[in-house]
């Protein structure tokens, strides 16, 4: 009898079905569901299935982040459409636009918990991962059918173990690893699996910095990321969470697909490339290139620790003229954080330009946007042409501390190079 | 058991295409919004009027490794089953493109072994989703059995459609 990995024991409680494999399609009830703005297309889906009731409300949760405060008289309708719904049947909790973006604040206030099963329509619900939770993307329609029926299907992925040792050095991030991780495994490398992170140098991850690794896991094809629960996890859910819940480690002698290894004492900052996810390379290889606007923000890159690295850089400097630079907070609380801390205001006489907390820039439909030829450096986690709005303009990806070097220099800097 | 019916195998004929055809290039954001005839007659046309031609003609999708990456869209997905096709097999396949293909009535199936060999455009194939076996030619391959919810969204041309009927029979316990 071989063990068995963090998703099979999840998706084996939460399906009552036991001996799940790889490749087995299972039905089961998500413990945790939530949707932001395109809610609607899941009410969408609801009504057109002539459903009425919502199953277990109590589970479900909505906030508003991608387009916020909305632009247009069709977007504030459409948000109208959402808040009705959500108080209609009742749901657990309501956020308001400005509250952060949904994968950040659904953590953050304690309703994805370790070893459930929770789902988004949205492709960054792997974030979740962070806390030790099965968290998973799925369509609009799907969300709607959870609404109306309770169930959705999931196909048991196979599982690949990210061994991480060492301790990263100064300068170099959590999102430095994951641009390597996606260098090594490509766009594609990891499709439909489940990216499990062990080994030594977990214990000194923060649930922020494991957020960042889980979030990413979508932009090298995986189902999802998952940090097993620890004594971290243990000591963030402590006051926090929503749920009982019961933690779920892999058996030691579970079965993986693949097994990657990574030196964090080995690694430099880096930078992806405009156009795909995994061009990373070395930012001293592409120091001093041009660029025209930072974005620090996202559900990657905008918590406290994040604001607080940027802050360091800028404090008392400006940042270059040749440069705009925009700070959107991941959420509300981290905003808050960082108010108090004088970290906001370090990067607000710095420059910056502080937007209300949600998906901002990253999402590219609302604001933020770049110019053709421009460049735009960011903390966010996909680089792809026209994700922020323009296709003819560049994104390349960092971590906050290059974002903000790059900013003070107006132009790619290292940020072991700011003194 | 719910009163849904449920799609026991699928006969057809072959489309091969390549590795890494996205879904992008499936149907673009573009073409979203189209009315379903006119997806068919836009899919895959950004490979040529050949690969949209066959497509169209064969209802079974022979294809490399992963199919549908890129977007998280429904619509090619939509597309594919406005121009007939039932089923995709494929080496592997973006995770976003297997949910949606299925929950908009297409069967998808891995089967790494059937794109290795030398399928032709209009071969016949049979794909037993209860037994998990594709046959082609003298070949019987094995594939994970697909579950029945699966074949019954397949059945009933969407997840929409699967959650209407079941409404309807009253029946929501699976």
């Amino acid at each position: 009898m071989t063990g068995k990995t963090f998703v099979q024991k999840v998706l084996e409680r939460a399906s009552g079905r036991s001996g799940l494999v790889p490749g087995v399609i299972v039905e089961a009830t998500p413990d945790f569901s939530y949707s932001h703005d395109y809610a609607a297309w899941a009410i969408d889906a609801f009504e057109k299935m002539g459903a009425t009731r919502v199953h277990r409300p109590e589970r479900i949760a909505v906030c508003f982040d991608h387009g916020i405060p909305p632009n247009t008289a069709k977007d504030a309708n459409s948000l109208k459409r959402v808040r009705e719904f959500v108080n209609q049947h009742g749901f657990a909790k309501f956020y308001e636009a400005g509250t952060g973006v949904a994968h950040q604040v659904m953590v953050e206030k304690g309703w994805i918990v370790p070893g459930s099963l929770s789902v988004c329509n949205d492709s960054h619900a792997c974030s979740g991962g962070s806390v030790g939770a099965l968290a998973l993307a799925v369509g609009e329609t799907e969300i709607g059918f959870l609404w109306a029926i309770d169930r959705l299907w999931f196909r048991v992925p196979t599982t690949r173990k990210m061994i991480l040792s060492g301790r990263l050095r100064a300068g170099v991030y959590a999102k430095d690893l994951m641009l390597v991780i996606a260098q090594q495994l490509g766009v594609l490398g990891a499709l439909y699996e489940i990216l499990e992170f062990h080994g030594d140098a977990v214990a000194a991850l923060s649930v922020s910095e494991r957020f960042t690794l889980c979030n990413m896991a979508t932009e090298v094809g995986a189902k999802g990321g998952v940090f097993p629960f620890d004594t971290v996890t243990a000591q963030y859910m402590q006051g926090r969470a929503q749920f009982p819940f019961t933690p779920v480690l892999p058996d030691p002698d579970a079965q993986y697909c693949a097994e990657m290894h990574f030196d964090l004492s080995t690694l430099e900052p880096m930078i992806a490339l405009p156009g795909r996810e995994d061009s990373g390379v070395p930012v001293s290889a592409v120091a001093g290139q041009h660029i025209d606007q930072v974005f620090i923000g996202s559900c990657t890159n905008a918590r406290a620790d994040d604001l607080h690295i940027a802050a360091a850089i800028l404090k008392g400097r400006k940042v270059h003229p040749g440069i705009r630079l925009i700070v959107t907070p991941a959420s509300r609380q981290a905003e808050l954080e960082a108010l108090r801390s004088g970290d906001i205001e370090a990067l607000v006489e710095a420059g910056a330009t502080l937007m209300p907390s949600g998906c901002g820039v990253c999402a590219g439909t609302h604001q933020g946007v770049v110019a053709d030829g421009e460049r735009c450096l960011s903390t966010s986690n996909r680089n792809m042409p026209g994700r922020m709005g323009n296709r003819n303009s560049e994104i390349l990806l960092c971590s906050p501390a290059t974002a903000a070097a790059s900013a003070l220099a107006g132009c790619i800097a290292d940020p072991r190079q700011v003194g | 058991m719910p009163s849904t019916g449920v799609v026991a195998s699928i006969r057809g004929t072959a489309a091969v295409l390549g590795d890494h055809v996205s879904a992008d290039v499936v149907l673009p954001a573009r073409h979203s919004f189209l009315k379903p005839e006119q997806m068919a007659e836009n899919v895959l046309m950004d490979l040529g009027p050949e690969a949209n031609r066959k497509v169209r003609a064969h209802s079974i999708i022979v294809a490399g490794v992963a199919f549908g990456y890129g977007t998280g869209r429904e619509s090619p997905s939509r597309a594919l089953h406005a121009a007939g096709v039932r089923a995709v097999i494929a080496k592997s396949f973006s995770r976003l493109f297997f949910r949606n293909a299925i929950n908009n009535g297409i069967a998808v199936i891995q089967c790494p072994e059937l794109a290795q060999m030398p399928v032709q455009d209009g071969d016949e194939i049979v794909i037993s989703l209860a037994e998990g076996r594709v046959q082609w030619k003298d070949k019987s391959l094995r594939i994970a059995p697909v579950t029945d919810v699966v074949a019954q969204i397949v059945a009933a041309g969407s997840l929409i459609n699967y959650g209407r009927q079941l409404l309807a029979s009253g029946v929501t316990q699976s």
